[in-house]
């Protein structure tokens, strides 16, 4: 890791023509042509830390919400390729989910702003220069006498500070926003514990986890975080998992890998969180202050609310009671209602007479968050009032992200200069009249601080893309044209001024050598304090004043609707980016479109099929889009994801599907309320396929995904034992002997391959894949589309079932869809087996797919015409025809700057599929023989294997005895998927391990 | 890991200079045995320039007087070939690190190396134009086949380049059965999916 800027003796002409002396594999795959002309353009000055075809690594962090995970950014020859987590982070711990890796894809987005843009007297925007952008800024807030506004949703660091400071030597307002802030669960932390204050939760140490509503795979808190908590508790390490009940109306990715779910009426999980608080209060004895506020709130009671009978409320709180210690947690956005204080103050209270708060539930971490709804709700009166001259949008964008309702676009047409320093044109950057286009994250200077004893730096990995300017940059150059009440921001540059700050931090920590410090912490990424103790927490005096109110939604339709963040756009930032477009949402499996959710009971009572358009109609707007049908969704509920239907935001975003947010009311107090309103729901006649990539939704006895129940899993049992036990007979489908004579032939087969190469002593790739801890997050799918240059066939071709995905994500759905028998869901991810007898490899006419000595089912792209016989005969399906030049159209300018140069781009024509990261296979070995050693196992993984946050895959080498791999597959869960077709695949899956179905 | 490799090369410059000066006058055996009739040879004056194999390059860079007559190490300019799968070009600054000085002997030389001066001074790389362009479905790590063969193996491949005026295509880098001869040969792997990937 470096801590030399590539700024140094690198300009951005060097950087782009070096492209062209060593860009490796980022042309397509070109014959043997060698009629071409190709120049080789040398650097002037070659910079230290660049080898043409050696990477580089950065230590950053990422900034594509909240959370603060540390990133590794490498670099070749002097463009970033791919982000993978920093093993060093405390947040993070080397893992990174689909959000994080695809920021890459805002660094060389289309749709960036490439230079400062100014509205003309026509009314459009033009580009400006730098000097005359920076000018006219000056000039207006110089001219607006302390009416500025600045909305900003930069992260806590050394830039909020320096931007505080600058606003208030403006005498202007500032406020941080975030459209997933989490005031619900602020809110109640204040009224509970009488602490402002976000804590950390740790769900490793829990031994029963509930979750109201909170969606912490997906967006809640810090996702990637939980992610590893979750498969340390539930995954049955150690032989024990912890139990995960989910209560809420709808089941998302969260809610599909808990172990029962509570589907009550919507919003009304404040009544189980009191109940089950009463009767863990009653088994532990309450608190005195407490008695009397719990004493109303019981399970009959809570029935009676939610539609769950009494005795289930009661188990699930015995059970809850028994664990210690455990979990609760609430304030999820999908379920967050105008009564989400009220729930968050329930779990708060539960957590507290459960003995979790200073275990499980640690304040003192501080996790950083914005202002809050209320300061926007200020601001909105000020721009009303005329008190708003000038008001600077900072990376947030109002007019998307709240409801149309609020009001917040005509609000905007009120102030008279409207600044938006965003690195996209944005619908709020489109109606601003300058735009000053800023760094993105891997471009600039910057630090974060997530959390208490978190200091995360960011540094700039490769030379701007773009004509932009660090947001730092921006301010201090304002101040110093503007002079005045600015005058005061004296340092040159925005580095300086982060330096600045750095050497007064290492003067507060006592460190001898400031310059060191700030080295060191370059390199490792950050400065990372042991987390600090949690605070002693005492009830509030108002915490006794919890209580339940009933549910109220406007309008009167027969729904109620739900709009649920999406778990790869988030708040709506991700629908820019291609990869979070065609990675599909891990619960309905549709890709780069809206949907509706619909529960079965309302689908059979609307006589709606999936692509059938609904017609949603609110009382604050109406909507059509195609249904889907959620087994997991409340009967009462519509649901629909948050995050398309943007109107600008670049050619990926524009006009794709529809915005949730149109249906809701203006927000009112101190939060957007998701679940708010009522909505009639019409069929309009009109059908739209879905672009799911979906194959079967149901195993049909194929025993693709595996699960044993947990004491059978304690005893040592395999799958196969486990069934036994359980009462199923052996399916006999062959008799003794059929068998005994398909396997010796099979195994002469087998033998016979044993020739050449093949019987050299040679490492064997294998993996292994624990979908105990798999919770079907799909970050492992982005990372195969990073690493190996998997275009995005769009819409269109994915209806089509051409999507490229090399690994994927199976969704399968358990049991009935009885009303009273919810059913459960199974991931599996689903990748190329490498069979060692594989049935693609015998039938290619030209060999192209054949079985290479250490044991991967090699696909040679050169060899290969294209008769896709391979892929008809893949048991798996997981081979991939390029139907068209994806290798030209995939990757609009500049994205094909992502591309990885040590993997082949493959052309039209060509069948492709998972190699096991075969350039790192090989990049390793290089890097070995030159050592003169073997690979060390561990050495380096798949992409797959090392973006996952529950570390649920491992790679290895199966031919050495004392490799992880080999120890795992040893485990007696597990199978391998279809092996009665005696493929001898290289994959072991291991089984979930299952609780007793219940109640 | 490949992470650490990074810092490797920081001193090559001025290893691969020091390396000049040691061996300008006594060359290495490897080097004789590479170039041996380029041994004691000063390169001849070339006259017509038209008639040289070879595509022409914006400057009469003459591999023949660099490699050949003054026996400067190809791991002097393509420096990171023995631990990258890439060689390595040549920066302006590492021709200007000799060029500084040396301005030519003859009338032809002083106008190549104004133009090298001149590139340098508006900061204008100069573009070559390549010669050896391997298809990119085949990985060539340069550094595994130095590592097996030795540093002077480039010849195996690029043919006497120390004897070339203009650089040419000595072998068809891209017929695959030029790579699988020698394969055989040396007993090593011929698997497709150790270069085609």
């Amino acid at each position: 890791m470096s801590d030399v800027s590539p700024e140094s003796g690198m300009d951005r002409r060097k950087f782009l023509t070096v492209l062209g002396a060593s860009g490796g594999g980022a042309l397509a795959l070109s014959g043997c042509s060698t009629s071409r002309v190709e120049k080789l353009v040398p650097y002037l000055v070659q910079s230290e830390d660049q080898i043409p075809g050696v990477a580089t690594w950065y230590a950053s962090t990422c900034t594509e919400c909240a959370a603060g995970c540390g990133v590794h950014v490498r670099t070749r020859e002097g463009r970033a390729v791919k982000l993978e987590g920093n093993p060093e982070h405390p947040v993070n711990r080397g893992k990174l989910c689909s959000r994080g890796q695809a920021s890459l894809q805002g660094l060389y987005n289309p749709g960036r702003v490439k230079a400062p843009m100014a509205r003309g007297a026509d009314g459009r925007l033009a580009e400006i220069t730098w000097d005359d952008a920076i000018a006219r800024l000056a000039g207006k807030l110089t001219a607006a006498g302390g009416k500025v506004a600045v909305l900003s949703g930069a992260g806590r660091g050394t830039f909020s500070e320096l931007l505080a400071d600058w606003t208030s030597a403006l005498g202007g307002r500032l406020d941080r926003w975030e459209p997933f802030d989490h005031e619900p669960l602020r809110a109640a932390n204040r009224q509970v514990f009488g602490l402002d204050q976000l804590p950390a939760h740790d769900f490793a140490g829990a031994k029963y986890i509930l979750s109201f509503g909170a969606d912490f795979l997906e967006t809640w808190l810090s996702p990637t975080e939980n992610q590893r908590g979750f498969a340390e508790a539930h995954g049955f390490a150690g032989g024990d998992v912890a139990k995960f009940v989910h209560v809420g109306p709808r089941r998302d990715l969260t809610g599909l890998n808990a172990d029962e779910w509570m589907a009550v009426r919507p919003g009304t999980e404040a009544a189980v969180a009191l109940a089950i608080a009463n009767v863990v209060a009653a088994a532990r004895g309450a608190p005195a202050a407490l008695a009397g506020a719990l004493g109303n709130y019981t399970p009959a009671m809570a029935a009676q609310e939610t539609g769950i009978p009494a005795e289930r409320i009661e188990r699930i709180a015995r059970e809850f009671a028994a664990a210690r210690p455990s979990l609760a947690v609430a304030g999820g956005v999908g379920a967050q209602h105008a009564g989400a204080t009220e729930l968050c103050a329930a779990v708060n209270l539960l957590n507290y007479v459960a003995g979790n708060v200073g275990r499980t539930v640690r304040f003192g971490a501080d996790l950083a968050a914005g202002d809050g709804f209320r300061g926007l709700t200020q601001l909105g009166t000020a721009m009303d009032d005329g008190q708003v001259a000038v008001l600077l949008v900072h990376e947030a964008n109002p007019v998307y992200a709240l409801p149309k309702a609020a009001g917040f676009a005509a609000r905007l047409k009120k102030v008279p200069f409207k600044v938006a320093i965003s690195p996209f044109l944005d619908e709020t950057a489109a109606l601003c009249d300058l735009l000053l286009p800023p760094h993105h994250a891997l471009e600039r200077w910057d630090d974060a601080a997530p959390r208490a004893g978190v200091r995360s730096l960011m540094q700039p990995v490769m030379e701007p893309v773009f004509d932009t300017r660090a947001a730092g940059d921006i301010l201090l150059a304002t101040a110093k044209k503007a002079g005045g009440a600015l005058a005061k921001f004296s340092a040159t540059t925005w580095e300086a001024h982060l330096r600045g700050r750095w050497q007064a931090l290492a003067a507060e920590r006592k460190e001898a050598d400031a310059d060191a410090f700030w080295r060191a912490a370059l390199q490792r990424g950050g400065v990372f304090d042991e987390p600090p103790a949690p605070v002693e927490v005492s009830l509030a005096p108002t915490a006794a004043q919890v209580s339940y109110t009933r549910p109220a939604f406007e309008g009167n339709g027969a729904y109620v609707f739900a709009a649920y963040p999406h778990a790869m756009l988030h708040d709506g930032r991700g629908a820019n980016k291609p990869w979070l477009l065609e990675v599909a949402d891990p619960v309905t499996k549709i890709t780069w479109n809206s949907w509706v959710e619909v529960g079965p009971e309302a689908a059979r009572a609307l006589n709606v099929r999936n692509g059938e358009i609904l017609r949603l109609t609110s009382p604050h707007g109406s909507l059509e889009a195609p249904a889907y049908i959620h087994p997991g969704l409340h009967p009462d509920v519509v649901a629909m994801p948050l995050g398309f239907g943007h109107t600008e935001y670049g050619a990926f975003a524009q006009g794709r599907g529809v915005n949730a947010l149109d249906l809701l009311g203006a927000p009112a107090g101190e939060f957007v309320a998701y679940l708010s309103t009522r909505v009639a729901v019409e069929k309009t006649g009109g059908y739209r396929k879905l672009a799911s990539i979906e194959g079967t939704p149901r195993q049909l006895g194929r025993g693709i995904a595996e699960a044993i129940p947990l004491a059978a899993a304690r005893q040592g049992l395999t799958v196969a034992e486990a069934y036994l036990e359980e009462g199923h007979g052996e399916h006999e489908v062959n008799t003794p002997l059929e068998v005994a004579a398909l396997k010796g032939w099979s195994e002469k087969q087998f033998q016979m391959t044993r020739k050449g190469d093949y019987r050299r002593d040679l490492p064997q790739w294998g993996m292994a894949i624990d979908l105990a801890r798999c919770t079907g997050c799909q970050a492992c799918v982005t990372a195969c589309y990073a690493e190996n240059n998997i275009p995005t066939v769009g819409e269109y071709d994915i209806l089509k079932g051409r999507e490229m995905t090399w690994i994927r994500i199976e969704r399968y759905w358990e049991g009935s869809e009885a009303p009273d028998a919810p059913p459960s869901a199974r991931f599996v991810p689903m990748l190329c087996q490498h069979c060692a007898n594989a049935p693609c490899e015998p039938v290619c006419p030209v060999y192209a797919a054949y079985h290479t000595a250490d044991g991967l089912n090699g696909q040679v792209y050169n060899r290969c015409v294209g008769t896709r016989y391979c892929a008809n005969n893949c048991p798996y399906k997981v081979r991939y025809f390029n139907w068209y030049k994806y290798n030209e159209i995939a990757w609009p300018e500049p994205l094909q700057l992502q591309l990885n140069p040590d993997v082949t781009v493959r052309a039209r024509g060509v069948m492709e599929k998972c190699t096991f990261c075969i350039q790192r296979i090989r990049g390793a070995q290089n890097t070995a023989r030159l050592e003169d050693r073997p690979i060390r196992d561990g050495e380096f993984t798949t992409a797959c294997a090392q973006a996952c946050p529950s570390d649920a895959i491992v790679f290895g080498n199966i031919a050495d005895p004392d490799s992880r791999v080999v120890a795992i597959k040893q485990n007696p869960r597990g199978y391998r998927v279809l092996e009665d077709l005696n493929t001898r695949s290289a994959i072991t899956y291991l089984a979930k391990v299952l609780h007793p179905v219940e109640g | 890991m490949m992470r650490t490799l990074a810092f490797v090369l920081g001193g090559a410059g001025a290893a691969g200079l020091a390396a000049v000066l040691a061996f300008g006058g006594s060359p290495s055996a490897a080097q004789q045995q590479a170039t041996p009739a380029a041994d004691s040879a000063t390169a001849p004056a070339i006259i017509d320039t038209g008639s040289l194999k070879g595509p022409r390059q914006p400057i009469f860079f003459r591999h023949d007087i660099h490699a050949g007559q003054f026996k400067i190490q190809c791991q002097y300019c393509h420096y990171s070939v023995a631990v990258s799968t890439e060689p390595g070009i040549p920066s302006m600054q590492t021709c200007m690190g000799c060029h500084l000085v040396v301005s030519g002997s003859d009338s032809s030389a002083k106008t190549e190396i104004k133009k090298v001066r001149d590139a340098w001074n508006a900061k204008q790389p100069v573009e070559w134009v390549r010669v050896h362009f391997l298809a990119r479905h085949a990985h060539f790590p340069h550094q595994r086949h130095i590592k097996a063969l030795g540093p002077s193996a480039c010849t195996t491949c690029h043919g006497e380049v120390a004897r070339m005026p203009q650089v040419f295509k000595a072998n068809n880098i891209n017929n695959m059965g030029f790579c699988i001869t020698c394969h055989l040969e040396r007993k090593v792997s011929r698997d497709c999916s150790v270069c085609h990937y």
